[in-house]
């Protein structure tokens, strides 16, 4: 591969055994960093018997105490309203952001100084720059820009590699629709939802996408975007392709993402990251090829140092020779594949979100769709609420719920899916972090 | 001597070039005598040589002291 492949040729194409040593260089300063001004982990590391001079190698990494969000959250009550991770208050930062709060938890309030919230810009050109985002690009970026720290990093990275910006900012979709096609969008970024939700628009309005100049999508916000089925509906209502990305307001931007070589898998940013992925029970490593939990040190943020998170989200880690684009950096075989607790017991077979959604998204005629959990006295029900294009007939809708029901039923051990057909406009839509499971299992009869 | 990276290996010519505007850029900052805009734009600068000596490997560290 040639040097153009790569936003930073010295690092991305460094061997295992140099990556590993810059990680452990950059490991002993931020441990020395946050043993010096972090309250939070001047605690912990004492607890653990931790002094960043035990760190000789990186297998000394397991030395240090893991972070779980619970403790964050706690902190925050301690010492609000950021807790006592931050090694400055404030008046240091010219950021405030918080978590996006779709999971109805308070949420985790984040700070960043004006050379933290630069290296996440930093983080999204590595991404942008692998996809193949140039200069000479037009993006528009369909996000409405708020306390959530979602697209901002990319917002910035984009203007950082030299790409025309086009921020879409709050508006209805069939406006959004209409930009993407007026300033000639070649790059458009987006949830993978909204991606579909845009298609669905397009279609109404009557505007073919896939004869636009949009060539890339850059998707993040949601595991869908390496979802095989759902990439390649995308791909094909836009006629372009599409690369997944990921990253947390833990740390502020992304920390992995698709190459242009789109080889199934998201490529870790390792020299800016350690990703470990560990049994979620246990807390012991994980091989590659394993499903486990990924755990976060990132060398990033320095106001508030991030040190062995575990984040609860399931990856399958691959080596790097996965890929053929010449990087060094390890790759989550599937992106994020889902939380570790996403899984779902029903009568005894286990139901995961992503493979249905996967089952789904074969049907392009499916516009929305949710599953439902609910209780009968002792028997779990699930129930597949499907939202068809409104141009579905009868005879169309029987047919898809019946192949709907027939391939769940076969990839769950012939557990029966209740397929139900949802009015027009009646499931709810997403332009982030779209949440179509809803277990009302535990709510109490007639609660 | 020459210089190195964090890996130990001997730096560049442009590598010895970004370090040194990084350290001006760094020193600037540290004054007390500059005008608002002279000292936003030195923590531009720095920020984003920063950016640079971190991704190449030349340099890790924090700039919180420096108001960046």
């Amino acid at each position: 591969m040639g040097a153009g492949e790569y936003w930073n040729p010295k690092t991305e194409t460094l061997g295992r055994e140099e990556l590993t040593a810059l990680q452990l260089a950059k490991l002993r300063r931020l441990t020395e960093w946050a043993a010096a001004r972090s309250p939070f982990y001047q605690r912990s590391f004492k607890e653990a018997g931790f002094v960043p001079a035990q760190l000789r190698s990186l297998d000394d990494l397991r030395r240090l105490p893991m972070l779980t969000r619970d403790q964050w959250m706690a902190s925050q009550g301690e010492q609000p309203p950021f807790g006592l991770l931050p090694v400055a208050g404030r008046e240091a930062a010219i950021r405030w952001h918080t978590t996006s709060g779709t999971t109805g938890r308070e949420p985790i309030r984040v700070l960043d100084t004006a050379k933290d919230w630069a290296w996440q810009a930093e983080m999204w050109c590595y991404g942008l720059w692998g996809f193949g985002v140039r200069p000479a690009d037009t993006a528009y970026v369909a996000f409405g820009y708020g306390s959530f720290i979602g697209f901002w990093g990319l917002h910035y990275g984009l203007e950082k590699l030299g790409a025309l910006n086009v921020p879409g900012g709050a508006q209805p979709t069939d406006g959004r629709v209409r930009q993407i096609v007026d300033f000639g969008a070649t790059v458009v970024a987006s949830t993978p939802t909204y991606a579909l939700r845009l298609a669905q628009e397009a279609e109404r309005l009557g505007v073919d996408l896939a004869a636009s100049p949009v060539e890339r999508l850059i998707l993040s916000g949601e595991p869908a975007g390496s979802i095989p089925q759902t990439k390649a509906l995308i791909e094909r209502l836009w006629g372009a392709r599409a690369g997944d990305t990921a990253g947390m307001t833990e740390i502020g931007t992304i920390m992995i993402f698709e190459c242009r070589h789109q080889p199934g898998g998201t490529h870790i940013i390792e020299d800016h990251y350690i990703e470990e992925v560990v049994d979620p029970d246990s807390g012991e490593p994980v091989g590659y090829g394993e499903a486990g939990e990924r755990v976060v040190t990132s060398f990033g943020r320095g106001i508030i140092p991030l040190v062995r998170y575990r984040t609860a989200d399931l990856v399958v880690k691959v080596p790097a020779s996965r890929c053929r684009c010449g990087r060094g950096f390890d790759l989550y075989e599937g992106g994020i594949l889902g939380r570790v607790d996403d899984m779902k017991l029903v009568r005894g077979t286990n139901v995961y979100p992503r493979a249905v959604e996967g089952i789904v998204r074969e049907h392009a005629s499916v516009e929305e769709f949710q599953l439902l959990l609910t209780r009968d006295g002792h028997f779990d029900r699930v129930a597949l609420r499907v939202e068809p294009s409104p141009e579905t007939t009868d005879a169309e809708w029987d047919d898809l719920a019946a192949r709907l029901a027939k391939a769940l039923a076969e990839a769950h051990e012939g557990l029966r899916f209740e397929v139900e057909r949802a009015g027009v406009g009646e499931l709810p839509r997403f332009e982030l972090k779209a949440r179509r499971t809803v277990d009302r299992r535990d709510t109490p009869i007639g609660g | 001597m020459g210089a190195t990276d964090l890996l130990g290996r001997p730096t560049t010519e442009v590598e010895d070039e970004l370090l040194e505007l990084y350290r001006r850029a760094k020193a600037l900052l540290a004054r007390d005598d500059l005008a608002p805009c002279a000292r936003a734009g030195a923590r531009v600068a720095a920020v984003g040589l920063w950016n640079a000596v971190n991704d190449l490997g030349l340099e890790h560290e924090q700039l919180l002291d420096l108001g960046a």
